[in-house]
């Protein structure tokens, strides 16, 4: 039986009266309005906007990679295309997405009824936009990481907005770190740290993670900017720089990056299990801890990311593995708590058929495949040995930002659906695009360790016709197009409920433990 | 596969390793789902698996330093300066050769004065030092035959070393760092030919 603690701990329920607030939406509403729900729908359209266009450079490239010699694209082409995917998909798509469904449901979860500092909100998301049509304009071809020298020297004459648009996403992730930070601090100074939900402490740790990494990446782009004009010599040794110190700098904030969507992601999943089981999360404190260590740990392992570099060795070599090896384990506690939590009663049947469950128990499963090799990458040995810049880290992260991340941003769009359409959208699609998305994200992920272990190099445009890297490049772009096929059907899903799809009253959710049972819905709420 | 210090076992037990803690956890959520026996799992399960991961941890740091420790020590203590002149051999290897990484090559420059665009030719089984350095931008340099990678910046001179093949062929050795639209074209080859040494 779930004590009182564990109910309060549950948070309130992310539950609203279903309506059309998309479909009552002005271009007022869409451009100005501060009203939460307004904030974040825009938010979430524009990341799947954002993850339509990545996803095309992706199609693209992958088009030109599945067969061995140049095809379709030269290597300057080929290299805009993947630079503005990584940049597209880590800036515009994976943060925001998952930060928006946070603000969207804090408010209920976190019992405070409003985003507090909503104004952040709305002007993160526009100081986005604006870093978005800078970096396109500027069309860097030289990997989304962008390391000095090279990056100082190729770009074309409006390189410079590129490093711009670098201190305006600072500056767009430093707000929407106040947003979420304000939002968890006054929920639980309102009823006290024992009793905030899991979002909440997930908000304190995203909040702290966005607010200390964002303003080095701030620096970053300014020093990229004064150095390109060569008023400064931090980064380019030809001018008396060094390249050192935009690493330490740079992953400074690139670690904590790419914790950046996976703590909002966690929370939501943290929120969305329980919704969905009808009951509470095994271990609350577990959660906590793995919260506190995260944030901690995030901020001192950064030196992984160019570990065979010189400058690591001696302690900073040795420490750099241990905690590298170390920050493994809060996530490890996370999936041993949502495993524990689906094990310790029924799994209702209301959620075995819904589609948003389905991507999160696959968020979970990717997050495991993703996650052990991490054991790998962070032995300094192994790593010098097949792990650095071959196909192996890109497998690891795209493991964690499509199939954890992707797919519980999809899980979080499906299950927020009704709640702003008024309609439920159509089951048949939502289970075609889940099963296209896990096969093609388990091929992808797949083809690419291997093609890691056999020493592919990431970032080329075109390689040697050995037969273990044409056959698996080749299947792994067939992942890729089902990847965009399922993305295609989400949208015509989207878009096709919203006029056809059943309409909904009252609960869209209800718990059915089996078959037979009474729907038990989330306790009713005022219609807003 | 063996590496530089003739050790196979090391890599082969972190992957099973991996796919030991993969299949366990992946087989947990499944079971979570499907197995119709509920198991409420009590807290202190999860300490004991804690310490097991702490354990692994351990395990994998301890191995890991025993590695990397071995290899760097058998280094020279001060990485080469760059020089107009070809590298002089250095006590304990077999062969010394300098390496220029530029956009978009590699420059080998053996002890013989002899300069090659695209191969360093080594024999079976030789102890070679690699000292590296970069022109222009970071580079790369990887040789998957011999299980080593790095990576280096302009100005800074950089050793590795590798027991050359017992086979004698063509080896590829790759830039693995971006560095600039030639970096797919970057390769050139580790020749193993001759006598054993």
């Amino acid at each position: 039986m779930a004590s009182a603690n564990d109910i309060a701990r549950m948070g309130g329920t992310p539950h609203w009266e279903p309506s059309d607030i998309i479909g009552k939406m002005t271009i007022k509403d869409l451009l100005f309005s501060d009203d939460y729900r307004h904030i974040a729908i825009k938010g979430i359209l524009t990341s799947i906007l954002m993850l339509g266009l990545g996803g095309l450079m992706a199609i693209l490239f992958r088009t030109e990679l599945a067969v061995p010699d140049i095809q379709f694209f030269d290597a300057r082409p080929y290299m805009s295309l993947m630079t503005l995917h990584g940049m597209l998909m880590v800036f515009g798509f994976v943060i925001p997405f998952v930060v928006n469904l946070m603000y969207y449901m804090m408010p209920k979860v976190l019992g405070t009824d409003k985003l507090i500092f909503a104004k952040g909100a709305q002007w993160s998301y526009w100081t986005l936009i604006l870093a978005a049509v800078l970096l396109v304009i500027s069309r860097p071809d030289f990997t989304w990481t962008f390391y000095p020298p090279m990056s100082l020297r190729v770009g074309g004459e409006l390189i410079w907005m590129g490093y711009l648009a670098v201190v305006l996403v600072a500056i767009s992730e430093f707000l929407a770190g106040c947003v979420v930070f304000a939002n968890g601090w006054a929920a639980a100074k309102r009823i006290g740290w024992s009793n905030l939900p899991l979002m909440g402490w997930a908000a304190i740790s995203e909040g702290l993670l966005l607010t200390i990494s964002t303003p080095v990446l701030g620096l970053v782009g300014v020093y990229m900017f004064t150095d390109w004009l060569q008023i400064t010599a931090l980064f380019d040794p030809s001018g008396g720089g060094n390249v050192m110190t935009f690493m330490f700098l740079f992953w400074f904030y690139g670690h904590p990056a790419v914790y950046l969507p996976l703590m909002p992601a966690i929370a939501v999943l943290y929120t969305l299990l329980p919704r969905f089981l009808g009951r509470p999360i095994w271990s609350y404190w577990s959660g906590v801890v793995a919260f506190a260590l995260l944030t901690v740990l995030a901020f001192i392992v950064y030196p992984h990311h160019f570990q065979p570099a010189n400058t690591v060795s001696g302690w900073l070599e040795r420490t750099t593995q241990i905690l590298t090896m170390m920050i493994f384990i809060p996530s490890t506690l996370h999936v041993f708590n949502w495993v524990a939590t689906l094990w310790y009663d029924e799994v209702p049947v209301s959620a075995k058929q819904s589609v948003p469950f389905k991507f999160i128990i696959a968020a979970i499963f990717f997050l495991i495949l993703g996650g052990v090799t991490a054991y790998l990458n962070a032995q300094i040995a192994v790593d010098s040995d097949f792990v650095h810049n071959t196909y192996f880290v890109p497998a690891h992260f795209h493991a964690m930002f499509v199939g954890f991340m992707g797919n519980m941003a999809m899980a979080g769009a499906y299950y927020l659906y009704p709640y702003f359409t008024g309609r439920m959208f159509s089951q048949r699609l939502g289970n075609t695009h889940f099963w296209f998305w896990q096969v093609g994200i388990l091929t992808k992920v797949m083809m690419m360790y291997y093609l890691g272990f056999v020493y592919f190099p990431r970032w080329v445009v075109d390689y040697l016709p050995l037969k273990q890297w044409a056959m698996p490049q080749l299947i792994l772009t067939g992942g890729a197009y089902l990847i965009g096929l399922g993305f295609i059907v989400f949208v015509f899903n989207l878009m096709w409920s919203s006029t056809r799809g059943r309409t909904v009253q009252g609960d869209p959710w209800p718990v059915v433990v089996q078959k037979g049972d009474t729907p038990v819905p989330a306790s009713a709420t005022p219609a807003e | 596969m063996e590496n530089a210090l003739g050790e196979s076992g090391y890599q082969a037990t972190m992957m099973l390793i991996v796919y030991a803690l993969g299949a366990l956890g992946i087989g947990g959520l499944f079971m979570a789902l499907f197995w119709p026996k509920r198991w409420k799992l009590k807290y202190r399960m999860e300490f004991f698996f804690v310490v097991l991961l702490i354990g692994l941890v351990w395990y994998a740091d301890k191995r890991s330093t025993e590695m990397f420790t071995a290899y760097q020590s058998v280094l020279p203590p001060e990485a080469g300066e760059i020089s107009a002149e070809a590298g002089e051999s250095v006590e304990g290897f077999d062969r010394t050769i300098k390496v220029i990484a530029f956009q978009w090559g590699f420059a080998f420059l053996t002890d013989d004065d002899e300069i090659s665009r695209n191969a360093a030719v080594v024999k079976p089984g030789e102890k070679v030092l690699f000292r590296i350095y970069s022109n222009d931008v970071i580079h790369g340099f990887n040789i998957p035959a011999a299980g080593i990678t790095t990576e280096f910046d302009p100005g800074e001179g950089r050793d590795i070393w590798i027991r050359a093949p017992q086979e004698p062929g063509k080896y590829l050795i790759q830039c693995l760092n971006y560095c600039g639209v030639g970096h797919a074209q970057m390769k050139a080859w580790l020749v193993v030919e001759g006598a054993e040494a």
